[in-house]
Order: C-alpha cells, then sequence, then structure tokens
C-alpha cells in the first residue's frame, strides 16, 4: 500500500497538476481496506478529518450467496465446525477490575454460563476466548499480550467495559492502555460501566452469531 | 427439569415438527401458551409449569436471530421486569409520542454497524509537495 502510494506521489510529481489530482484519487480508490492507515491520511489532508472519497460497494464475504456443488457441501462442513466451536467457549479470564465481578455473575446460576457451554478456564493454552475485563495498564500490557500469544488458534477476544473498549474513565491517566485493542484483536465490545452481566451475555451471542458465520473451508476454496 | 418424560410429554403436545424447530433454535423441547406475536414476528411463550427464569421464551422470525430483534416491551416482559405481555397491557397502548415508532435492531455484523468518525482538525499537518515546473 505505502509503496504504490510513493510510486503515484513520484509519478504525480513528474506528471502536470491535473492528473496529479487524478493519481491520487486513483489511489484512494485502490485502499478500501481502512480509514485510518497512514497513506490515506496523507492524501486526505485537504478535509478536516472526514476523508471525501468516493463510496465503492463491495459485498461482504457474508454477504455473498452460496454457488456451485462443492461451495454447498463445503457449507455443511463449516455449520459442523462452528457449532461445535460456538458451543464449547471456554475463555480465558482476563479479570482487571470491577468489571470481572458482572463476569463472575455470569458463571452464577442466574446467568448459568455452564448451560452454554461456558467454562472458566485459567490456562490460557486451553481456552478459545479471552475476556478482557477491566482496565488495562501500562503495567499488565506486556502480560496481556504474552498470555494471548499463548492462546491456541482459532482465538476470539472479547473486551468488556469501557476501561477495556477505550480507556473509559482512566482515558487520560499516565499509566493506562487507551484500549485493550492496541494491544489485542478484539471481536466483539461490550459497552457499559460495568456492562451488567446480561450486557455480557449479549456480547457472547454476538461472538457466536460471528462464530455461525464464519467462512472456514469456503474460504480456504476461494483462495 | 430435563427428564426424558418431559421431553416426552412435551414432544406429544406440540408435534415433530415443531419439537425439530425447537431442537434447531433453542435446543429443548417445551410446550407453552403463544402470549403474542411482536411486529418482527417473533413469538412469544409462556409456561408457568417450568422451572424459574425458564418460563417465558421466544422463537425468533429469522434464522440469524439476536436478542436485538425484541421490540423494548416485549423485552421487559421476557426478561420479567413485568408480568403482563404488551398484548394485554393498557400502558403499552397509552400515550408513547416519546418513544421510537419503530423498535431499531442491533446493525452490529452489517452494512449497518456503527463505525466511529473523526469530526476534529488533524493534529498532523501533512507535507504537500510542489515542484515547479522546468522552465
Amino acid at each position: 500500500m505505502l509503496s504504490s502510494a510513493r510510486t503515484g506521489v513520484s509519478l504525480a510529481l513528474r506528471a502536470k497538476p491535473t492528473s496529479h489530482l487524478v493519481t491520487y484519487r486513483a489511489v484512494a480508490a485502490i485502499s478500501s481496506s481502512s480509514r485510518n492507515d497512514a497513506s490515506s491520511a496523507v492524501q486526505s489532508h485537504g478535509g478536516y478529518g472526514i476523508a471525501k472519497r468516493e463510496r465503492k460497494e463491495v459485498p461482504l464475504p457474508s454477504q455473498e450467496g452460496t454457488k456451485g456443488v462443492v461451495q454447498y457441501a463445503l457449507t455443511t462442513l463449516d455449520q459442523i465446525t462452528n457449532w461445535a466451536r460456538q458451543s464449547s467457549l471456554w475463555p480465558m479470564t482476563f479479570g482487571l477490575a470491577c468489571c470481572a465481578v458482572e463476569m463472575m455473575h455470569l458463571s452464577t446460576p442466574r446467568y448459568d454460563q455452564d448451560r452454554l457451554g461456558i467454562i472458566f478456564r485459567a490456562s490460557p493454552r486451553q481456552s478459545d476466548v479471552m475476556i478482557v475485563a477491566g482496565t488495562l495498564t501500562n503495567k499488565m500490557a506486556p502480560a496481556l499480550r504474552q498470555v494471548y500469544d499463548q492462546m491456541p488458534e482459532p482465538r476470539w477476544v472479547i473486551s468488556m467495559g469501557s476501561c477495556a473498549n477505550g480507556g473509559g474513565y482512566y482515558h487520560y491517566s499516565y499509566s493506562v492502555v487507551r484500549g485493550c485493542d492496541r494491544i489485542v484483536p478484539v471481536d466483539v465490545y461490550v459497552p457499559g460501566c460495568p456492562p451488567t452481566s446480561e450486557a455480557l451475555m449479549y456480547g457472547i451471542f454476538q461472538l457466536q452469531r460471528k462464530m455461525r458465520n464464519t467462512k472456514i473451508t469456503r474460504m480456504w476454496y476461494r483462495k | 427439569m430435563s427428564y426424558l418424560t418431559r421431553t416426552l410429554g412435551n414432544l406429544r403436545k406440540i408435534g415433530f415438527k415443531e419439537f425439530w424447530h425447537q431442537l434447531n433454535y433453542i435446543g429443548d423441547t417445551k410446550a407453552g401458551v403463544l402470549v403474542g406475536v411482536d411486529k418482527f414476528g417473533n413469538k412469544f411463550y409462556e409456561n408457568n409449569e417450568e422451572l424459574p427464569l425458564r418460563t417465558r421464551w421466544v422463537d425468533y422470525a429469522k434464522h440469524d436471530h439476536d436478542a436485538g430483534h425484541i421490540e423494548p416491551l416485549w423485552h421487559m416482559w421476557i426478561s420479567y421486569g413485568v408480568d403482563t405481555p404488551p398484548s394485554q397491557d393498557p400502558l403499552a397502548v397509552s400515550n408513547r409520542s416519546w418513544a421510537s415508532p419503530h423498535h431499531i435492531p442491533n446493525h452490529t455484523q452489517t452494512r449497518g454497524a456503527y463505525k466511529p468518525y473523526n469530526t476534529t482538525k488533524p493534529k498532523i499537518q501533512a507535507w504537500e509537495p510542489v515542484a515547479a515546473a522546468r522552465q
């Protein structure tokens, strides 16, 4: 991406100003990946943060339909795998603050996570999902990353509460990471301060929905 | 209670088709009274013979179901906030002009998902290279 932008810039330097604008637009249209990467920020310096790019509608992988016999067969395989994954979700508990209390409530009889096949594991090597519950401090961040790296694939992360989502109340503190997504990739953000157990359970349901819609062998076949 | 006799008894009441449907969605065999259907087409059931907190359940209209599909008043009923369902509750038909006429479901994992955006002036001013044309 950066290299293509660089060639675009060097081309634009050689060409006339009109073609220079055209090159920029072409490069901007290619970068459909993210809104905030450095190169697009450089290109959209004219506006005030809102990139004025032409809208490009590309169907999401989840919106593509099933075509052909092979894809139908692979869909069934995916469904079996996803069913197995979503019905035994073993979370690695990363309880850091008051959110952890709500996470504990999820395991108590009222919400009863065991009926969903969720069992807290103390070991990252045997867990599927990490629930980051609470304020992530700078001192804890290397430990969080290490624990995440120890988890086997496939792995998911649920960021629970404002502090884990974006620093929350401690956003301007000198010792707090402004969101655990700066350390690990997050699948589900559960808002709240702290979120109720119901909210966390809803987040888990969303994660299960995400698992249900995951294309494993179908993506492999497509590539 | 998950006794075999209970499952068989409920199977006798609801029939094989509904039994298979429930096994695919709620993972249990339940027989109850249809309390109401909301605007989305979700069906709400109740059977007070079940264990506490398992007496009310919903049969979602969509296959890709989500608890966010339940309307607020029905949510209140199904989470045991009120005992009268909104189909029979006079409060539900009273003046609710302050409320949104349509329930907005959770659009996460779809095109309509919320995306945060920035409206502040960027802190970094990028250098814009201007090359003077050769004479």
